[in-house]
């Protein structure tokens, strides 16, 4: 063959050879970016794009210090100290390092786990601080490594621990506030994704970086007073200890606005070491979630009833013969001896049963406990004062108690005698101490609540809404005459107990206990619920306590076991707060 | 190799070109074959390529900068945690009390009170 090669020939091969080679590279770059397009951006994605959750920071929770929020539950940062035996060098060295600088948190047997070289893991200390972490590091040990985590730290120990609850391993709050409000206290983790680099750096390039921040939980702050507790909890201790008692429970509240200060239960634990309890019972908030028959102290919200519909005044008479029948049932004065026509505030006095089955059937027709009578009653317990229901408070587990309604077949006159002194009828501590704050404050029924508000994002205190309140659930008249009649019951006969110029109030309960649904003889209940704090300036009681002592085959009684812790608090109560005497 | 570079103008006039207006032709008696334009086409795509990939790294080195802040912030944040929970644990009830100051403090002996 004989080509004759023209001018202009060689260019137009190059070029054509070009055209051919760039042609071929189309074609595969349009198959590669173009038909598999998908398969491969996959696969980068795969090996480049990370998703990184950021984790968001569980809130703090505060109590009140007077007026200034303090810190009860923070996080802390601590870290899990782990070694690769496979690769380790200097083992003495590793073990001596350790054990100085972690103490305690350092796992025993160092040296076996170290020797495990056919494991590639081997925790060797836990619960690090950050400062032992560095100290370590500053060793430069090979074959060690660290894992940061984050764990709740209570400076104040175990002050208030069923309020608070805990946090458990999986980051869930459980029990007290910690379960209550844990939506509200674990926030919102964040999210972001990123193509890193081999160091999983995230680099900001691509479209398909995602930063969204996680949002902290909110830094709840408590109504509970951090001194008011510690006091309860100190004069609460020291009355299980002078009377033998193994179970108690004290409940602080403000009868002005249902804020509670202090809700105080013994055995209690440490937060931080819930997994040593052998005791579940211990994380409960017995005051919340441990209904019982509340006994005598029923007997002043009986008589703020009848004073409140205007069928007996304080000076009212009726004739006791230490027995009373209604129905088929005698009902008997457990204090016998205060027969004849006597006042009901020597009934109050002397906490005589008869007295208060009076007052239910003068709320009838004034000879039985009518349909009518019942009605009443429930409407004002159960309705109005919120007796054997939730209250709602802020702490998880409440129970809600019972009431038997009217309509109940259990509901007759048998049942409603009983339930005027308080038997027949479970109610909550912080159910009681808020029916009863209602009958002392005028007649204002305020939701008993722990919220007292939230931390913002400058440090600033921002005070949660109120909760709504119930007006005129009694009248102010009948509150002032039965918070008069609640004062003298105590003065006639443990005035000489309370701090001189102060107005102090308060009713004993000794509650018979139910084994197996039979009432059992030698098991009692002693409560204390009375209001103190109201001075000169004639506003009302500033507090009201809560006491209640128990134990197993034990025989408590109010006024011998319960009252001297509530004395005890009260006159504590008065010095806190500032109170200036009458006169 | 080296170009003569010498340019003509001369004013042209189109008839559907609006009136009095003048307008120019640049000719160069250069003449460009079709390989120095492919290779200064290759040229120009490199030289964008260049300035592409600078400008990425460039980005890319201040995520390394932002991530180098953001770790700082991070050790700062840890620190001030630690802070917060030492003076917790420094100002809690049970420290105050076992304190030396608080163990010197004695129950006062009268109260009087100011009139309201």
């Amino acid at each position: 063959m004989n080509l004759d090669l023209t001018r202009g020939g060689r260019p137009r091969i190059l070029a054509f050879l070009t055209l051919a080679i760039m042609a071929v590279f189309v074609v595969r770059l349009f198959y590669l970016q173009v038909i598999q397009h998908d398969y491969y951006v996959a696969q980068a994605n795969e090996e480049q794009l990370k998703q990184l959750v950021i984790p968001a920071q569980r809130g703090e929770i505060y109590a009140m210090n007077g007026d200034t929020p303090v810190r009860l539950v923070l996080n802390e940062t601590v870290y899990t100290v782990f070694a690769d035996p496979k690769i380790v060098e200097e083992p003495e060295k590793i073990i001596e390092t350790i054990q100085r600088v972690a103490g305690g948190n350092a796992r025993s047997g160092l040296d076996a786990l170290l020797a495990k070289k056919d494991s590639r893991y081997q925790i060797l200390a836990t619960k690090v601080t950050r400062k032992q972490a560095e100290m370590i590091k500053k060793e430069n040990l090979v074959g060690i490594g660290f894992q940061e985590a984050t764990q709740r730290v209570y400076p104040e120990g175990q002050l208030a621990a069923q309020t608070l609850g805990f946090v458990d391993g999986e980051g869930k709050g459980r029990y007290g506030v910690e379960a209550y409000l844990n939506d509200r206290l674990v926030g919102t983790p964040g999210l972001l994704q990123s193509v890193t680099d081999v160091r999983n750096v995230p680099l900001t390039i691509g479209d398909n970086y995602i930063n969204k921040p996680a949002k902290d939980g909110d830094n709840i702050v408590l109504t509970i007073d951090r001194n008011v507790q510690a006091y309860a909890e100190k004069a609460l201790a020291k009355g299980l200890k002078d009377t033998g008692a193994t179970h108690g429970s004290v409940m602080v509240m403000d009868p002005q606005s249902g804020k509670v200060m202090a809700m105080a239960n013994l055995p209690t634990y440490k937060p931080a070491e819930f997994n040593k309890v052998q005791d579940a019972a211990a994380f409960n908030n017995a005051t919340v979630s441990a209904p019982y028959e509340p006994g005598s102290d029923v007997k002043t919200m009986t008589m703020a009833v009848g004073l409140d519909k205007g069928v007996v005044e304080p000076k009212s008479t009726y004739n006791n013969t230490d027995y009373i029948k209604v129905e088929d049932r005698t009902i008997t004065n457990a204090t016998k001896g205060q027969t004849g026509n006597i006042t009901f505030q020597h009934a109050l006095n002397y906490s005589l049963n008869t007295g208060f089955v009076t007052v239910a059937q003068r709320l009838g027709d004034g000879k039985n406990i009518t349909r009518e009578a019942r009605d009443t009653m429930y409407d004002y317990f159960h309705n109005k004062l919120n007796l054997g229901r939730l209250t709602g408070i802020e702490v998880a587990g409440e129970a809600p108690g019972t009431i038997i309604p009217p309509t109940d077949v259990d509901g007759g006159a048998v049942r409603y005698s009983n339930m005027a002194f308080g038997q027949g009828m479970d109610v909550t501590m912080v159910q009681a101490c808020a029916a009863f704050a209602t009958i002392v404050n005028g007649g204002t029924y305020y939701t008993p609540t722990v919220l007292a508000g939230t931390i913002n994002e400058n440090g600033g205190f921002d005070p949660t809404q109120k909760k709504p309140a119930k007006y005129d659930v009694i009248s102010q008249s009948a509150s002032d005459k039965v918070r008069k009649m609640i004062h003298d019951a105590r003065s006639a006969f443990y005035a000489g107990k309370d701090r001189k110029g102060y107005y102090i109030g308060g009713k004993t309960g000794t509650s018979q206990t139910i084994e197996n649904g039979v009432y059992v003889d030698n098991q009692t209940v002693g409560t204390y619920l009375g209001y103190g704090g109201e001075n000169s300036t004639g506003t009302g009681p500033k507090y009201v306590i809560m006491v209640q002592v128990s134990g197993k085959n034990m025989n408590l009684q109010g006024a011998k076991d319960a009252m001297p812790i509530f004395t005890d608090i009260s006159n504590w109560m008065i010095d806190y707060l500032k109170l200036q005497p009458k006169g | 190799m080296s170009y003569t570079r010498t340019t003509q103008f001369r004013t042209q006039r189109r008839s559907n070109w609006n009136r009095n207006q003048n307008t120019t032709r640049f000719a160069s008696n250069v003449k460009l074959g079709p390989v120095t334009h492919t290779v200064l086409v290759a040229l120009m795509i490199t030289v964008l390529g260049l300035i592409y990939l600078t400008q990425a790294t460039r980005a890319s080195s201040y995520d390394y900068e932002a991530q180098a802040i953001d770790t700082k912030i991070a050790e700062m944040a840890t620190e001030k945690t630690d802070l917060e929970v030492e003076n917790a644990r420094l100002t809690a009830l049970e420290s105050v009390q076992n304190s030396s100051v608080a163990r010197t403090m004695t129950e006062p002996s009268e109260t009087n009170y100011a009139s309201e």
